[in-house]
């Protein structure tokens, strides 16, 4: 299958050669690495264009929406999401003018495809790894791939709907193999993936966190514990009932969330849990909240030990993983 | 002048006192602060909002600014369904969902209208791409200001217009004002025409405020936009009558003391495109158009 990088960009090549009346567009897409082989082998469709655009990406977020007013599909690919930042304007209050008037099935469809330095060592600048706090200023649905499921279903799905979404990649997955997993289910709107089935203990994974949730899967086996392994989107309306469902049977759930933020999207699954299973025991797994901020490691470390024992009862303290 | 011209200028001579009386009448409920959203006047800036429209052809899209009342009215060609809009009532023209600042009308190719400064520029590029990807001729007229200009979206716009062949006329209204301040209070001189170009846009000035020559010019710069696939950009020289954020017309602080019983307001100066109007009709037939737009019923 190759790596993470280059496998979705095989997916992503041959989605846009199919797409009519389209226009793919972003920096060095179509020139030198190709934002890191993300955009490699691209061919537009003869109605379609690809275009190698210059350094202006506040009007690139509204030449999407004006695509997208007129019918037409825009796919903007990005290579940080710290450059989104300069679109937040669009994000929020072009698509929430477009929202307020258009018929949602009149429009075309928006997409930014974007990587997110979660690795660290990449500068100050760099270290934005919040997709979940741009997706709920606007109140837009943000997507991440993490594995061989969710980003064949995306790709598939997501850049023909009417609208805007943002999809991302994670850059610390890179240079690794593209997960291959097995789906048990998703939801209609692409909430929430579930991968594993498991009686003691429900692991739901955010932002790119979704590989670790695996590993806490894998270790929780080692140690004869099955565990059911979610990852959740950013999507609103969210459909989070399979795994409420799931804690209502195992009665734990493990939150993890590499997001780096204050608000964490995990915190409310908690307090949702928490209300749906009374008794239910719950933790989450975040990224350090004091961070350096100077060039330094963004890395996402968990105590699986910690985790385990936790599950298994060993100890009540709640291990110092949060 | 033939037949067919004359009955264009009478339409336009209309259009203009139309739009000048139609302001009176939602000015006089502003006055009395019956609407719940704000909204913003633009008592002189008829000539070009008129001569826009008419340059409009089928596939033609406008994307506006926060300041929008006299193009929503001059492409609406009516006011009840912009009243309505303002009443935020469903009868409006955009259903009652947009008010003021961001009021569309798609049936008539208004297609978006933002209040944040410099916001819609990037957006009618996007529509104007997307009709060279789906092969529809139109072309895509955005409003801006000498406010909304300061911002780098505006130089982006014509970075990106001009790069992608987009076709687009960029209209600037320069009325001197970003909300109170001059361009003296707030900035250096920008010239607009050197920044066209430097990066090959087409630019016209525009300072006379009459509606017959703008129709013609804008005619012109339409054509040069779809014939050569490139943007152009209009800067026309206004001065709205509140000061751009003064004062309501009308209002006590108001200097002009605009009332709707005093007749159509027209300073006396040919910065107000009706005195421009005036001048060019004569004063018995201004007189008469303008009587017969004060018995029109509206409501």
């Amino acid at each position: 299958m190759g790596t993470y990088i280059a496998a979705i960009n095989e997916m992503l090549a041959k989605e846009i050669a199919e797409l009519p009346h389209a226009v793919f567009y972003g920096e060095n897409i179509d020139t030198g690495s190709r934002i890191s082989g993300l955009a490699r082998n691209f061919k537009a469709a003869d109605s379609s264009l690809l275009i190698n655009a210059g350094d202006c990406e506040y009007t690139h977020c509204g030449v999407g929406f004006g695509m997208m007013l007129n019918g037409a599909t825009a796919v903007l690919f990005v290579k940080q999401l710290d450059f989104m930042l300069l679109g937040m304007d669009h994000f929020v209050s072009t698509y929430q003018a477009i929202r307020a008037h258009r018929d949602f099935s009149t429009l075309g469809s928006f997409t930014i495809i974007v990587v997110s330095y979660d690795q660290g060592y990449q500068g100050p600048q760099s270290s934005f790894n919040a997709l979940g706090d741009m997706c709920s200023m606007a109140r837009v649905p943000g997507y991440t791939l993490t594995n061989i499921q969710d980003s064949a279903y995306i790709i598939r799905t997501q850049l023909r709907q009417p609208g805007f979404r943002f999809i991302s990649l994670s850059q610390r997955h890179s240079p690794k193999e593209l997960l291959q997993v097995d789906l048990v289910c998703v939801d209609k709107n692409a909430s929430v993936f579930q991968y594993t089935e498991g009686s003691r203990a429900t692991v739901a994974c955010f932002n790119f966190s979704m590989p670790e949730g695996m590993l806490l899967h894998k270790k929780l086996l080692e140690r004869g514990l099955s565990s059911s392994v979610f990852s959740v989107n950013n999507v609103f309306p969210r459909d989070w009932s399979a795994i409420l469902r799931s804690v209502a049977r195992t009665g734990h759930l493990v939150v993890l969330d590499d997001s780096k933020s204050i608000n964490l999207l995990g915190y409310t699954l908690l307090h949702e849990a928490a209300e749906a299973v009374p008794g239910s025991q719950r933790i989450i797994v975040t990224r350090e909240a004091e961070v350096d901020f100077g060039v330094c490691p963004d890395s996402f470390e968990i105590d699986y030990d910690a985790l385990a024992s936790w599950l298994l009862g060993r100890t009540s303290k709640r291990p110092a993983v949060a | 002048m033939n037949t067919r011209e004359t009955i264009a200028r009478q339409a336009l001579e209309l259009e203009m006192i139309r739009l000048r009386h139609w302001q009176h009448i939602m000015n006089e409920d502003l006055k009395k602060k019956l609407f719940q959203i704000p909204i913003h006047v633009a008592f002189g800036s008829e000539a070009i909002a008129v001569s826009v429209s008419n340059v409009m052809t089928g596939n033609d899209q406008l994307v506006l600014t926060h300041r929008n009342m006299a193009y929503n009215l001059a492409r609406a060609g009516a006011l009840k369904p912009v009243y309505e809009e303002y009443k935020l009532s469903q009868a409006g023209v955009s259903r009652g969902r947009m008010g003021s600042m961001n009021m569309v009308n798609p049936a008539r190719g208004v297609v978006y209208s933002s209040s944040i400064l410099g916001n819609n520029l990037s957006v009618a590029c996007g529509l104007a791409l997307a009709k060279r990807v789906n092969g529809d001729p139109g072309v895509v007229i955005v409003t801006t200001g000498d406010g909304a200009m300061e911002e780098g979206g505006f130089y982006e716009a014509l970075v990106f217009a001009k790069s992608q062949r987009l076709k687009l006329m960029i209209i600037v209204e320069n009325n001197n004002h970003s909300m109170s301040s001059t361009i003296e209070q707030r900035r250096c001189n920008i010239a607009i025409d050197r920044m066209c170009q430097a990066v090959d846009v087409r630019y016209t000035f525009l300072s006379s405020n009459d509606v017959f020559e703008y129709v013609l010019a804008l005619s012109q710069f339409r054509a040069e936009t779809v014939e050569q696939a490139r943007p152009v950009c209009v800067e026309a020289r206004l001065a709205l009558m509140n000061q751009h954020a003064g004062p309501t017309p009308g209002w006590p602080t108001d200097p002009m003391n605009v009332d709707i019983k005093n007749g159509l307001v027209v300073r006396e100066a040919s910065e107000d495109p009706l005195y421009v109007l005036r001048e060019t009709m004569g004063e018995h037939a201004f007189r008469d158009v303008a009587d017969q737009v004060a018995s029109e019923r509206w409501n």
